[in-house]
């Protein structure tokens, strides 16, 4: 087990370095030089020499893989650069971004988890019934439905016209809890829908294979309710590749936080990314796109490491 | 489908190779049910996707009959009407017909959706084709770069990539082509792998049959099926996409307008005019929806041993 670690660890080294690469190199791909950014923001006349100073303080004179490894040794020390427009250090800017996405991608991911897995349970125990149909038609209707159609109908009814929840903004959970409750639960639901859709075809898909075994025919002969058959006897065998899917949705999170936090006002991470694209703060993008993909290689790696833990048949392949 | 031999059209040359690549599924359908209309009744599903995406595509062409607003005549008398018998979906804030501007809008977004498919198709295919039969090194090297782009959520590449390329339709039509290319590389890759040693592709390679007439005339009419699948999903994705980067402001640029920017200027207006959010964002839905079902329609029928991957 320890060398499946191990062995699984080493295996996305490379995958972060070829990520790291390439981020690196969509920044440098990015219209202007960093250089030309700041003097066209400083608005007076710039010497030669101021800019070849300038140069020199941003590592622009070095060769590429130096750079790039000055680039890389930096943020492993947690040295993200500074922001082009606040002239902040870059870190200080991402870490209480995070708490709002997070927050609301968490509830998210169990708001839909709650919602799915009982419903793709029914669905399995009695296909072509009603309640499978209705599960086979909110995941078309999940997939299907962008962010902010799901976002502007939850704010206009919920906010503007029931005046239940406020509309827009966030508020931390350490200013004031329930305030910030509030204003997580419509972005969740939001970005719940989609994740709805893909779990309740994955708990679909698994329930289905696990009921087919004798042991269920044997559980349901001896007499047992169709609720303590699913709970008691299927549920745990079932469980694994849904719980697999559910840890590969951060990337979900992620993409859903860009459209929620713009379509919600929320100060998180998405909305972060897309002011610093629009507004070309580019070590803002570069390390938020790496923190994202890093998070995402990570969670991929954790999934791997728990299913090979929970069902050492996975280890040995 | 079956696993037909291609037969002796194989040495006939180039021309033949995409003819039957394209009549294999049209076989496979047939094989069900022997016409398209038997299709439909097999799979209500698909038939009701094709029919919603069939409608737009006809809105779209049809616009200027349909409606006799034009989409950009701005009306001060009348901003941000509500629905009803003068302008059946209302105005928006500079008095344009909705309805009007989501016929034409209707076009640019399904021709964005569409372009972007062929194009992740053209480039994605022949990869996953040489990837899977060249094997070792070349095919170790092409999967590892494509799973890093992969550990970017689709959303944030697409974002970054038209952050790289500028704000606009064209480039947002590239960045969601590179960020659908992994999958059909993949997709084409996994099928190359298990049908590369049937006898029929052997006999090929063994009378000495080149290597591009093994690909494309051989192998890939017998991998294009689930192919075919994920292009209609991947329709979907790609409008969704398209009207995601529109409304975060990096796709469609004024005065171009999509589904996607009309969802953009009007979300300021939800409290006053919820309809004018609704109906673009609405038919950005229908057209997602149309893909998805189309897809898994043609998923049942072409594919069915595929496990589903949605």
């Amino acid at each position: 087990m320890f060398a499946f670690i191990i062995r699984r660890t080493l295996a996305s080294i490379p995958v972060l370095i070829l990520v790291s690469l390439i981020v690196f190199f969509l920044m440098r791909l990015l219209p202007g030089d960093i250089i030309d950014l700041i003097v066209g923001q400083a608005q007076v006349e710039v010497s030669e020499e101021t800019i070849a100073e300038l140069r020199l303080q941003y590592g622009l004179d070095e060769p590429i893989y130096v750079q790039y490894f000055n680039w890389v040794g930096g943020m492993l020390r947690g040295d993200f650069g500074l922001s082009f427009r606040s002239h902040q250090p870059v870190i200080d800017i991402i870490l209480p971004r995070l708490v709002p996405t997070l927050q609301i991608g968490l509830t998210a991911l169990v708001l839909s988890a709650a919602f799915a897995i009982p419903f793709g349970a029914i669905c399995a125990a009695r296909p072509n019934s009603v309640w499978d149909r209705i599960g086979s038609m909110l995941t078309f209707v999940g997939a299907s439905t962008p962010y902010f159609l799901a976002g502007g109908l939850l704010i206009y009814f919920v906010a503007f016209r029931m005046r239940m929840l406020p509309p827009s903004g966030f508020v931390l959970p350490t200013v004031d809890f329930w305030a910030s409750m509030k204003h997580t639960i419509m972005p969740a639901i939001t970005l719940a829908l989609s994740l709805v859709a893909i779990l309740i075809r994955q708990a679909r898909a698994s329930f289905s294979d696990v009921l087919r075994h004798p042991y269920i025919r044997t559980a349901y002969a001896k007499g047992l309710g169709e609720t303590r058959v699913l709970i008691q006897h299927a549920l745990k065998n079932a469980l694994l590749p849904i719980v697999t899917i559910l840890g590969l949705q951060l990337g979900t999170v992620f993409s859903g936080a860009v459209v929620t936090e713009t379509v919600f006002a929320i100060p998180g991470i998405g909305r972060l990314l897309v002011d610093s694209i629009l507004g070309r703060d580019y070590p803002i993008v570069q390390a938020l796109v790496l923190l994202i993909a890093v998070a995402v290689v990570v969670a991929t790696l954790i999934v791997d490491i728990v299913y090979g833990i929970l069902d050492p048949r996975a280890s040995r392949a | 489908m079956g696993f037909s031999i291609p037969g002796h059209h194989g040495l006939r040359g180039v021309m033949t190779a995409f003819p039957s690549s394209q009549r294999n599924p049209v076989q496979a359908i047939g094989g069900h049910a022997r016409s398209i209309a038997g299709w439909c009744l097999k799979e209500p599903t698909g038939a009701f996707g094709a029919l919603i995406l069939a409608l737009l595509i006809l809105a779209a062409i049809f616009a200027p009959v349909i409606t006799s607003y034009e989409p950009n005549a701005v009306n001060y008398r009348d901003l941000l009407q509500p629905p009803g018998a003068t302008h059946l979906l209302g105005t928006d804030e500079l008095g344009r017909d909705i309805f009007s501007r989501l016929l034409y809008g209707a076009r640019l977004s399904m021709a964005v959706g569409v372009s972007a498919v062929v194009l992740s198709v053209l480039v994605g295919v022949p990869i996953g084709l040489l990837s899977g039969y060249v094997g070792g090194f070349v095919d170790e090297l092409i999967m590892r770069v494509f799973d890093s782009v992969i550990a970017l959520p689709p959303l944030v590449l697409a974002l970054t990539i038209s952050a790289l390329l500028g704000p606009g339709l064209v480039n947002a039509t590239i960045a969601i082509s590179i960020v659908s290319v992994p999958t059909y590389i993949r997709l084409t890759r996994g099928q190359v792998l298990s049908i590369k040693n049937e006898d029929y592709v052997l006999a090929a390679r063994s009378i000495g049959v080149p290597v591009w007439n093994i690909l494309f005339v051989h192998i890939l009419p017998n991998a294009i099926a689930p192919v075919i699948v994920q292009a209609s999903l991947g329709l979907g994705f790609a409008i969704i996409l398209e009207s995601s980067l529109s409304f975060i402001g990096l796709g469609a640029q004024p005065p171009v307008s999509t589904w996607g920017s009309m969802v953009q200027t009007s979300f300021q207006f939800l409290s006053l005019a919820p309809w004018f959010v609704i109906a673009p964002a609405v038919a950005i839905f229908a057209a997602v929806l149309g893909a998805n079902l189309l897809g898994e329609g043609l998923r049942n029928s072409l594919d069915p041993h595929q496990k589903q991957r949605m």
